[in-house]
């Protein structure tokens, strides 16, 4: 699959060609448009697997797209504005901020961490794991900041998108001096990094645009 | 009248700049950004109340429609849409005809005339508005969407194309179009996809990359709860 980023930063779409009979697999909804010999299947890849994606924040069925009787397209887009990064899997693998996924080529597992902590890290974020090889694509809220970690690095979970997964992060609060004083810092929970890779972070926080938008909305009956 | 579209695909405006005194332009109400003092603006409901009151209930669209008429060469009016996005220009001749999803006209030359096409009963399972505005004539027309526009040729570069009904935007007549489901029976309800758009034929047909509706839902937990006493 070959994918081209248009329209960058803030109204970014991925346009991605489908060899003949090639598929990739998006989360759903996020097909804005895509040439007839396309077919689309959805799938949840089994009960549990379903199960523990919803639990991750994302959707319990994922779409299969597959081009047939020639070259297919496909154009993903996202809910918010904001851009894409094409990433490569294989020799790196890939950690990613449940939100930020939107396709992947069909070689490429993207899964729930199974762990205690990547399902309960708090703060909204679940963690989603790569395996295999082929490529992902990954969107932001924002623009995408690259942030090369050399050593140690402290990053909002909020702003996080995906980083490399040679690298040991640990998620925790935002200041060594107690839970009230972190809160009170409204910086909330932070992703500590550790080690050598690369991160890509997003200059925009979506839990924070939606609770200023949203305590502006008339207020739904409960 | 010269025109400009400036800062697509983020946050276009239209940049209309006149030559001779007389020329015009029609923008939706409100699209205004400034004017020079001496353009005169004139509010009205074009085609008269009937036609008019159809573009609002049906076509999404205002029911008053503002003129702006200039008076001295070199004079400007600047117009923008409400959300964040794209601005096309579309030079239409006699006998051409575009379509237009509710709420996408933005303005035209006086020579543009507007009116709502019922879509029949495809159109009535969309739910993006039961109507589309089609817009034909002689003149200069400019539609928005939220996010970026992008383009896709039916009958050359693709053979069909499928649209998501929320992301379109406009289309060129010679476009035969049916709304659907895409997907097998699970998707119909699973898949997370809505409705789809199958274009055939040959023509133009314009998306926006990103959908109000997804935005909302995106919002609506955000939203405070009253709980009722």
């Amino acid at each position: 699959m070959q994918v081209n980023v248009l329209y960058r930063p803030s109204q970014t779409v991925a346009q991605v060609w489908l060899q003949p009979n090639e598929s990739l697999m998006a989360e759903s909804g996020a097909m804005m448009g895509m040439s007839t010999n396309v077919d689309m299947q959805t799938q949840s890849g089994g009960l549990l697997k379903g199960l523990k994606r919803m639990f991750g924040g994302e959707s319990f069925f994922r779409n299969t797209f597959t081009a047939q009787g020639g070259q297919g397209e496909v154009l993903l887009t996202t809910p918010l504005c904001g851009d894409m990064v094409v990433l490569e899997v294989g020799a790196r693998q890939w950690y990613l901020q449940n939100s930020a996924f939107i396709a992947s080529s069909t070689t490429v597992d993207v899964s729930t961490q199974g762990s205690l902590k990547g399902m309960f890290a708090g703060a909204g974020l679940f963690v989603l794991g790569t395996q295999g090889q082929g490529q992902i694509v990954v969107g932001s809220f924002g623009a995408i900041e690259p942030v090369t970690v050399n050593g140690q690095m402290v990053i909002d979970t909020g702003h996080l998108v995906a980083w490399d997964a040679n690298l040991q992060y640990n998620i925790g609060k935002a200041t060594k001096s107690g839970w009230i004083a972190s809160w009170l810092s409204g910086e909330g929970l932070v992703c500590h990094f550790q080690g050598q890779g690369q991160v890509y972070v997003q200059s925009r926080n979506a839990q924070e645009y939606g609770s200023m938008v949203g305590r502006m909305l008339p207020p739904a009956q409960g | 009248m010269q025109s400009e579209i400036r800062h697509n695909p983020d946050f276009a405006v239209i940049r209309v700049q006149f030559d001779q005194p007389g020329e015009q332009v029609v923008a939706e109400s409100g699209a205004m950004v400034a004017r020079d003092t001496a353009v005169t603006m004139e509010t009205n409901m074009r085609g008269g109340l009937g036609s008019a009151l159809k573009r609002k209930l049906l076509g999404g669209e205002s029911i008053f429609q503002n003129t702006f008429t200039c008076t001295q060469p070199g004079q400007t009016v600047w117009i923008a849409p409400a959300p964040e996005g794209a601005i096309q220009e579309m030079d239409l001749q006699p006998g051409q005809e575009l379509f237009l999803q509710s709420g996408a006209y933005l303005a035209s030359g006086p020579g543009i005339h507007l009116d709502t096409k019922w879509q029949g009963a495809k159109g009535f399972f969309s739910g993006e508005g039961l109507f589309l505005l089609r817009a034909h004539g002689q003149g200069k027309l400019w539609f928005s969407s939220y996010g970026g526009i992008h383009a896709v040729d039916i009958g050359q570069q693709y053979h069909g194309y499928i649209c998501d009904t929320s992301h379109m935007v406009a289309f060129t007549q010679g476009l035969q179009y049916n709304i659907n489901k895409i997907g097998g029976l699970k998707s119909l309800f699973l898949s997370g996809e809505g409705l789809v758009c199958t274009f055939q034929g040959q023509g133009r047909l314009w998306m926006q990359t990103r959908n109000p509706g997804a935005l909302a839902s995106f919002l609506q937990p955000f939203r405070p709860v009253q709980h009722s006493s």
